[in-house]
């Protein structure tokens, strides 16, 4: 495996080559990826867009290393993800990639500070370094008077920010949020879209999947999926 | 590495289903309180009864007409045939037995003594030998005196009672030398002897001591009699058996093929007895303990597939996270042993409460010091054995939870 650090690598985060994911059913085969191909920057603030059924959760879940395509070439930060197995790919999801979901998926039963600690109990950081880099993390999103609640005793913003923190709390590459605002009041939304916008000038690197133009609209860069394609890939603003 | 985290997770979601938790493992608890249970109040038995081997005399052995127990109604027919001992084998094994140091005689049956209007029942009647109180367990007396050569040699109606028959019949009146009457024979009371408490609910104290040859005035001499031995010395004490032995087959002309027409009986034989008992209540025991962990470990696996599938989201946001595979399966395995694990514990808590309450039954029953002791052994091997239990039951769901996909997983609702 490659031993590139966020600070000496300066090719692309993301190289993807003709991307191909076929899903089998029963004896039919369905396309939903057919051949995509992108290169994401450090320090991009890009969304992926399209309707349901377009690829784009496929597309997302190949960016997040949750799944591998059934051809084409994926590499992350140097390395070469399409080639992994799954304790590897384990690994590069914990260090590479943080997720944001649009249903939070946070522990229920764990606190805001243990939900946040997760991704460092399975790098194997001890103890009370993990507590320290979490209440850090909880910090940053201004929740660090909230550090034990539960969370059914936040509310959807703030359970969305404990989700950011944790995202955020392994320092990834990638922070790859799915639908971020989609169970959120507008206003709750709006806030958490500033965060990401703090984030974006601090300079982390954010994939934004969603259908909403008003949220893609907060990004520098939108790809644009449908039929599994890349129907367009646009710029724009301050690049 | 994420051990102490799957620790953690394990006393959190047992906390969480508590009711649920503990109906699983009651199958486990039920096994291993039953064995622990088992195990001590046998062991609580097994040094009960070889004190009271013990108090038997170790050097003494009975000869009789057949054995104390006897397992099949062809060996009862068998006893049935045999002749009867009587005091002639007594005055023969007197003379021939070298090795023995005291040979005496006793015979008895269930009778009633009356004094006045006071009745007693179910009284032990003895006959006896002046020197079945030297034999195996020293009665010492309380009042008076032993029965003598002189009381055996003249029929005398005298009598050595026991400690219950002076509540009954006398109260607080001095007993030594009045008379009560026995079956309808009136005899003198000699000698009272000291209390020995029950066993197994039967009183010890409850007799009469009679000289053997007014026994066998009053109730005939029909009854075969016991001879009961002395060897001199814990050294001699097969020989003297040996040559009790030898003696009665000259005396009933047994050839070298027939067997044994009598039975001689030692501490021994009972000890033996009990142990092949206790062996069979261990196998039992084991047997019931094998099929409860048997059934709890398929409720375990059951409930910890339903954990599973409870908790494929978790699954999926964990594997999102870096979870490998072997950090789900090992979160799995160590929440479906600390389950059974606890179970177990349970168990040894149940167990010792049956033990303690049990053992407090049986000792009041004997009016006797009994305790039914858990031991370490047995409350780490049921620990060890519960544990064992949750690690094989957990194996199957814990690989199912670590090898779901992480997409799949993370999209179950």
């Amino acid at each position: 495996m490659s031993t590139a650090t966020p600070d000496t690598f300066d090719g692309p985060i993301i190289h993807a080559e003709d991307l191909w994911r076929t899903y089998e059913m029963g004896a039919e085969e369905i396309h939903a990826l057919r051949g995509v191909t992108f290169e994401i920057q450090k320090g991009e603030y890009v969304a992926v867009m399209g309707p349901s059924g377009s690829g784009k959760s496929t597309l997302m879940n190949l960016i997040g290393c949750l799944d591998t395509p059934t051809s084409g070439i994926y590499v992350l930060r140097g390395k070469t993800v399409s080639e992994m197995d799954d304790d590897e790919l384990a690994a590069i999801r914990n260090r590479e990639i943080g997720f944001v979901f649009q249903t939070f998926n946070l522990l229920p039963r764990a606190s805001a500070l243990h939900n946040v600690e997760l991704p460092l109990v399975y790098a194997g950081i001890p103890r009370d370094e993990r507590i320290e880099k979490a209440k850090q993390a909880l910090e940053m999103v201004d929740l660090g008077d909230r550090i034990t609640h539960k969370p059914n005793e936040l509310s959807g913003g703030q359970r969305q920010r404990v989700a950011v923190a944790r995202a955020l709390v392994m320092s990834p590459s990638i922070l790859l949020a799915d639908e971020p605002t989609g169970n959120l009041d507008t206003a709750t939304g709006q806030d958490i879209m500033a965060l990401f916008d703090r984030l974006k000038e601090a300079g982390h690197t954010i994939i934004l999947v969603t259908h909403e133009r008003e949220i893609a609209d907060h990004a520098r860069r939108t790809i644009k999926i449908r039929d599994g394609q890349i129907e367009s890939d646009e710029r724009r603003g301050a690049e | 590495m994420a051990f102490t985290e799957a620790i953690r997770i394990a006393f959190q979601s047992l906390r969480a289903n508590k009711l649920r938790s503990f109906l699983t493992v009651l199958g486990i608890l039920i096994g291993v309180s039953s064995v622990i249970a088992v195990v001590a109040i046998t062991e609580g038995l097994d040094s009960y009864i070889s004190n009271q081997v013990l108090e038997l005399g170790s050097r003494s052995f009975r000869l009789q007409k057949g054995p104390d127990i006897i397992t099949s109604h062809d060996e009862w027919r068998e006893v049935m045939r045999r002749k009867r001992l009587d005091l002639r084998d007594l005055e023969a094994l007197k003379a021939s037995c070298t090795r023995c140091a005291e040979v005496g005689a006793s015979v008895g049956t269930s009778g009633s003594a009356k004094r006045g209007r006071e009745l007693a029942k179910g009284v032990r009647v003895t006959g006896i030998t002046e020197n079945i109180s030297r034999i195996g367990a020293i009665r010492d007396l309380e009042q008076g005196r032993h029965l003598v050569q002189q009381d055996i040699d003249q029929s005398r109606r005298v009598a050595v009672i026991g400690p219950d028959l002076i509540d009954v019949l006398f109260g607080s009146v001095d007993p030594m030398g009045k008379e009560i009457d026995i079956d309808g024979h009136a005899v003198k009371v000699v000698g009272v002897t000291e209390a020995k408490g029950s066993v197994f609910g039967q009183s010890q104290d409850n007799f009469i001591w009679i000289p053997i040859t007014t026994f066998q005035k009053l109730y005939g001499s029909r009854r075969s009699i016991t001879i009961q031995a002395e060897a001199v010395s814990m050294e001699r004490f097969e020989d003297a058996q040996d040559q009790v032995r030898l003696a009665m087959r000259n005396r009933r002309h047994l050839t070298y093929l027939k067997d044994d027409d009598f039975s001689i009986e030692t501490g021994e034989s009972i000890m033996d007895l009990w142990q092949t008992a206790t062996r069979g209540i261990y196998v039992v025991t084991i047997v019931v303990t094998a099929i409860s962990l048997l059934i709890g470990g398929i409720v375990v696996m059951n409930i910890m597939l339903v954990s599973v599938t409870e908790r494929i989201q978790e699954i999926g946001v964990r594997k999102a996270m870096g979870a490998r595979r072997r950090d789900i399966m090992r979160q799995f395995l160590v929440e479906s042993v600390v389950l059974s694990g606890f179970g177990g514990f349970l168990g040894v808590l149940g167990a010792a409460g049956i033990a303690l309450a049990l053992g407090g039954v049986i000792g009041n029953m004997m009016s006797l010091d009994f305790s039914a002791p858990v031991r370490p052994w047995a409350v780490g091997l049921a620990l060890a054995v519960s544990s064992v239990v949750g690690l094989v039951a957990g194996l199957y769901p814990a690989s199912r939870a670590a090898a779901l996909d992480p997409v799949e997983a993370l999209r179950n609702e």
